[in-house]
């Protein structure tokens, strides 16, 4: 005859323990793994937004960035961002240059396309529209959220590519042409993918689109 | 020796990246700000640590001590402040960094301009007697490499004496000496007779160290460095007609 052998007070507890264990494991592998899950999307048919023709919205995999552009301050700048949003240019650009709580770095239209990614030579790729002038002469204070157009080490050497920065960085002022300041959503930014050890991005976070909002 | 090399790899490789946003702008490692917000917007960093740079890593720069960069900073930012920011985005000048015993190639200088990268590096050791003026002569190289076509070398030899010759390169002559000539003869200092832009330097930072009345005296009696003194203030106006010795 087999005895019926009743589990122990301390051996019910392990029990216990063990399946909150692998409950609290299946959870926070799902928490995880969504990265937007503590982002709150940003829904523009609830802001009330003021200058409408310089509001732009971008949407990256975290949701909307909503971004102030200031052409009074970088005219040139602001053009001709303005004229490749129009065009759609932005749409599934990389994210190639990511620093971690310090900038994300985007618009090399010619080797960060999702569909021909080029990782030899993306973050040296061009518009076609041909350079522009620095705007760097007019008052502009690069805080967390303030966005600008990348260059080469010389002046003058502006084209499509931009950054948006995560934390205030007073050297930048006079350095890059500033284009505008982030309004609401740069939590989505802190999430874009980045690298431990490099600047450049292996398998990137791509733009899903930029628009204007008028 | 595998091993080693392995646990050195997977070190490399785990090193989280840090961002230098000086070192972003301007290329050299291990500096820190000192002040940035100044009037004529000048930014001066410190060198926290030693660096090294160039191609070759052969410029040298070790990090000071703070006592003397505290003193050394007043001195440099007094003469700088003299610039205004128009004049310094002109002359593509904007960071100026603060380092001890500069070197290139194991020659100490009194320091470095780079108008590429909009920098000046001054050695706050340089030789008491001559540091101030020495801030001027290296603004003038700013000014001489980003205004290259508007000086000539061979102009200016002409207002020597026909039988002078400077040296090939400011290195290879023995002619080092930085104390003002009591009898000019054309030169402020011996340093004046290494090479033409070291000599329209050397013209330059007198020109801004020295008092006015004494610069007039000093054309009146030399007649080759009042040509000197004519050719730099003028090619000066050409850059910036409002600024004044």
């Amino acid at each position: 005859m087999i005895k019926k052998i009743k589990a122990s007070k301390s051996e019910k507890l392990i029990l216990i323990f063990l399946i909150l264990l692998s409950i609290t494991t299946f959870s926070a592998y799902f928490l995880i793994k969504n990265e937007c899950l503590f982002i709150k999307n940003i829904d523009v048919s609830n802001l009330s937004l003021k200058n409408k023709n310089n509001i732009v919205i971008l949407n990256v995999p975290c949701g909307n960035v909503i971004i102030e552009l200031y052409p009074k301050i970088s005219p040139n700048g602001v053009r001709r961002f303005k004229t490749l949003i129009k065009s759609g240019a932005y749409d599934n650009i990389a994210f190639h240059r990511v620093i971690k709580n310090k900038l994300v770095q985007a618009g090399d239209l010619e080797y960060g396309k999702k569909e021909s990614i080029n990782y030899g030579k993306i973050g040296t790729g061009k518009s076609g529209l041909g350079n522009i002038k620095s705007e760097i002469d007019n008052e502009f204070k690069y805080v967390a959220g303030s966005i600008g157009l990348a260059r080469t080490f010389k002046n003058d050497t502006e084209d499509s590519q931009f950054f948006i920065i995560l934390q205030d960085e007073p050297l930048f002022e006079g350095e890059y042409t500033p284009l505008g300041n982030v309004l609401y959503g740069l939590e989505a930014l802190n999430k874009i993918k980045h690298q431990r050890n490099s600047e450049y991005v292996l398998r990137p976070d791509f733009i899903n689109s930029l628009k204007m909002f008028n | 020796m595998n091993l080693l090399r392995a646990v050195l790899l997977l070190i490399v490789f785990n090193t989280p990246i840090k961002a230098n946003s000086i070192y972003n702008i301007i290329k050299i490692p291990n500096l820190e700000i000192y002040k940035i917000d100044t009037k004529n917007k000048l930014k001066y960093f410190y060198a926290a640590r030693p660096f090294r740079l160039g191609t070759q890593k052969n410029i040298v720069c070790s990090n000071p001590n703070k006592k003397d960069l505290e003193i050394k900073y007043k001195i440099i930012y007094k003469n700088l402040s003299r610039y205004s920011y128009d004049y310094l985005k002109k002359i593509n000048l904007k960071y100026i960094v603060m380092c001890e015993n500069l070197s290139i190639s194991e020659l100490y200088t009194a320091g470095i301009a780079d108008n590429i990268m909009k920098t000046l590096i001054l050695d706050i050791k340089f030789n008491e007697d001559y540091f101030e003026r020495v801030i001027h002569h290296e603004v003038f190289h700013m000014i001489y490499l980003q205004y290259k076509e508007i000086f000539s070398d061979e102009e200016w030899t002409k207002f020597n004496n026909s039988e002078f010759k400077y040296a090939e390169c400011s290195t290879c002559t023995k002619k080092i000496g930085l104390k003002k000539n009591n009898e000019t003869k054309g030169f402020f200092t011996e340093y004046s007779q290494s090479t033409a832009s070291e000599d329209m330097a050397e013209v330059y930072s007198h020109m801004i160290y020295l008092k006015r009345s004494e610069i007039k005296q000093i054309s009146k009696l030399d007649p080759i460095l009042n040509n000197k003194i004519s050719y730099i203030e003028s090619k000066i106006k050409q850059i910036d007609s409002s600024f004044t010795f």
